[in-house]
């Protein structure tokens, strides 16, 4: 029977945890995707509106080349994914973002392009960066196929087999995104422009869009070369499969500076997932079918785990840890009597607390949220954020000192003089303007570092306000000190949005940037994080996820942990 | 002719500003504020470069006291932050402007934003613009974008205020960007780029 956990819901919530927990690098890097994140949302959001999908063109030829449409109606808005295929030799298939070719060019336009619209992208995506694109596209992208996988998938299917689930599974994806620019990147349409109207107005909704029918392009694309291949001997993929297929995605720096730059977004993502995990927790009793779902969650958490192979040796123990953890959770024998407890999940969190990795108690909080839509899907509305860019008056000196010595604890316990705590600094490189790190004293443009050497601002500024009258407001000390203008700015915003601030210092030698990525891409919704190095990693987005046809079936939206069995 | 997505506006112009050694905070705010412009039909891309050049001569006051007709305070790179410090103490300022519809611009936001009623009055104490219950009304017939003596302060709104023009956000896209003076400031963003290297070939993909 269905509990009406909304209902059920506690007044009085269980502590949220405070940011000197959650916004360390370590923590940050440790999380998952959960129902909250904007793959899910998309999907649920697909699914609501019964959104219709079309292939309204298919130019593609015999080898693979040439131009598709693919229309989708969205709560009576249209987005249109306008691709272009391209032929390309083998050594010109990169993934780095420097790259100047890619076997396919992609962007989600709004409405349907007329063919003078259709000329100009023909000529402008295939260069992207280099070229100026039209305000009606949302988004501009480009893939690669997967070299590992994509010929092999073709030519079992042309010959009337299905590809190995294990290679299916090891790979996830038949082709790999090396970018997907949004919101006014390069000519294209800004996402402020008219968000209050649009449907796709969370937070990085129509960038998952235009991954969602990547994805679906590259499933119908590989049907049709196999055919193609094959004729009446070549078969299809198997819905299961195909399910099973992400796209995948290269993932460096240029994303980094994301959660530094835009404080009140970040604070607003993890103020919604903390929210999230304070209400469950909060939860008084659950029924034996939530039970039942829990458990089983936490064993589909297992399978994945035992299905998440990677290469680096931290993320491999890291897998490692984590699988055992879920395991010991799985035959822990207070299991059902923790869920049977009053506070269950509480209770479920406490008692494994102290004997599991960061990696599994952030794993956990993802499972807790997934079995109750009713009390947690309402805060998908509270993700989004237009940014102040004023600063908000009515603070005075004393008061900013405070807030530094309560909020910025972190900051000021860094030594600053150490060389280890100044060994990167950020920068821009001038190879399409991707965010670099570099190493101090050792490598060039440190006069051009970007002001991400938080710490070092908070004890500088700190140095310049005690010296100033108490009572003297802040904005006169900003107006008399523009030096301190930038600091002051984020001090005063974290005041309000204490999620605001990564409490670690980004320029010291400890920091890995991976974390930074996994951060933001566990709110995209990404699965089998596969670290190339600190500084980047490959992931796959929507493996697991209900296929256009498959969005209307029950459960559809139950895709939490994508597992091929037999694989 | 070029048209620009507002984002292209504030991220170069940004960049631009560094790029001439403008403080961090300050190249945000005149990115912002060259936003708004951009939003509500003003030009804004000769004044940002005019700003830049005459702050390198160091032709540009950022002193809210220490400002005259031939260095007036650069109400591009000080208006949010004027309009803030007046705000907060409540105060009447008085002084020299260099590009006062960054001001008009840093009235809007942070009326928009705050929603502080502030009044702005020329060297002959006539009202230029005030902002109201968070939108921003400027005398069109009398604002002009010229270096003045001007007069901002908070007050209290009363039916008895002049009524004038309301400044509309036009939700524009950019257009009709001159190319030449775009090109320039994104050379200018440019030179805030370092050089590829052995370490910045460190990212995705390798």
């Amino acid at each position: 029977m269905k509990q009406n956990y909304k209902k059920n819901q506690q007044i009085n919530l269980y502590p949220m945890r405070q940011p000197s927990q959650v916004m360390k690098l370590e923590r940050l890097g440790s999380f998952h995707q959960t129902r909250l994140s904007f793959t899910r949302q998309l999907i649920n959001e697909l699914k609501s509106n019964k959104t219709q999908f079309e292939i309204s063109k298919w130019d593609i030829d015999n080898n693979g080349f040439g131009n598709a449409v693919i229309k989708t109606i969205f709560n009576n808005s249209i987005f249109s994914l306008v691709v272009f295929c391209h032929s390309i030799n083998d050594e010109e298939r990169s993934d780095r973002v420097i790259a100047e070719k890619w076997d396919m060019t992609f962007s989600l336009f709004k409405g349907v392009p007329s063919n003078i619209e259709l000329d100009k992208m023909s000529k402008n995506l295939k260069i992207q960066e280099l070229g100026r694109h039209l305000s009606k596209q949302l988004t501009l992208s480009r893939a690669n196929k997967s070299v590992r996988i994509f010929r092999k998938v073709l030519d079992a299917l042309s010959n009337g087999k299905q590809p190995s689930k294990l290679d299916i599974n090891n790979i996830g994806y038949l082709v790999r995104t090396t970018a997907v620019y949004g919101n006014g990147k390069f000519g294209i349409g800004d996402f402020s422009f008219d968000s209050s109207k649009s449907v796709l107005n969370k937070p990085f909704q129509a960038e998952m869009l235009t991954v969602y029918l990547i994805r679906y392009f590259s499933i119908e694309l590989i049907n049709f070369l196999a055919e193609k291949k094959g004729g009446k001997k070549s078969v299809k993929l198997s819905n299961k499969i195909s399910r099973h297929l992400g796209v995948g995605n290269a993932t460096g720096l240029g994303m980094a500076p994301f959660l530094i730059n835009h404080q009140e977004l970040i604070h607003k993502w993890i103020n919604t997932r903390e929210t999230a995990i304070s209400r469950v927790l909060s939860i008084k009793s659950i029924n034996k079918n939530t039970q039942k779902q829990i458990i089983n969650y936490i064993e589909q958490g297992y399978r994945y785990t035992s299905q998440w192979n990677v290469d680096d040796l931290t993320q491999a123990n890291r897998i490692k840890n984590l699988n055992l953890d879920l395991k010991n959770i799985i035959n822990c024998n207070e299991l059902l009597n923790l869920l049977n407890k009053n506070y269950p999940l509480k209770s479920l969190n406490d008692y494994f607390k102290n004997k599991i990795c960061i990696e599994t108690e952030e794993i956990l909080h993802s499972i807790f949220i997934e079995p109750f839509p009713d009390i947690i899907d309402d805060l998908t509305n509270q993700m989004g954020s237009v940014e102040k860019k004023s600063v908000v008056v009515g603070y005075n000196v004393k008061e900013i000192i405070e807030i530094i010595k309560e909020n910025y604890k972190w900051a000021l316990s860094i030594d600053v003089n150490s060389s280890d705590e100044n060994y990167f600094f950020w920068y821009t490189s001038q190879a399409k303007l991707e965010p670099r790190i570099g190493v101090t004293n050792k490598d060039d443009g440190y006069e051009k570092q970007l002001p991400f050497d938080i710490s070092h601002q908070v004890q500088k500024a700190l140095k310049i306000l005690i010296k100033l009258p108490k009572k003297m407001t802040a904005s006169e000390a900003m107006i008399n000190h523009p030096e301190i203008r930038n600091i002051v700015r984020r001090i005063i915003i974290n005041k309000t949005s204490p999620y605001s601030e990564i409490q670690d210092n980004l320029v010291g030698k400890q920091m890995r940037p991976i974390d930074l990525l996994r951060c933001k891409l566990s709110f995209f919704g990404a699965s089998k994080y596969d670290p190339k190095s600190d500084l980047w990693t490959r992931i796959t987005l929507f493996q697991g996820a209900p296929l256009p046809h498959q969005l209307q079936e029950e459960n559809s939206c139950d895709w939490l942990f994508p597992y091929l069995s037999d694989a | 002719m070029l048209t620009v997505s507002l984002n292209e506006v504030y991220s170069e112009t940004y960049k631009a500003l560094r790029s001439v050694g403008i403080e961090w905070g300050l190249a945000k705010d005149c990115a912002n504020l060259s936003k708004w412009l951009v939003n509500h039909d003003y030009y804004f891309l000769g004044s940002v470069l005019k700003t830049a050049d005459l702050y390198k001569e160091k032709k540009l006051s950022t002193s809210i006291k220490e400002n005259n007709l031939n260095k007036p305070l650069t109400s591009a790179l000080m208006g949010l932050l004027l309009v803030e410090y007046v705000s907060a103490n409540k105060i009447l300022w008085k002084g020299y402007l260099h590009n006062p519809k960054f001001l008009l611009a840093s009235m809007g936001l942070i009326a928009q934003e705050q929603n502080i009623s502030l009044v702005l009055k020329n060297s002959k104490n006539s009202i230029i613009a005030y902002t109201n219950n968070q939108k921003l009304y400027v005398d069109t017939k009398i604002f002009n974008n010229l270096t003045g003596y001007f007069f901002l302060e908070t007050y209290e709104f009363n039916n008895n205020c002049n009524p004038l023009s309301l400044v509309q956000n036009q939700r524009l896209e950019v257009s009709k960007i001159n190319k030449k003076c775009w090109d320039r400031l994104s050379s200018m963003a440019f030179e805030t780029y370092v050089p590829e290297s052995e370490a910045s070939k460190s990212g995705a993909g390798y």
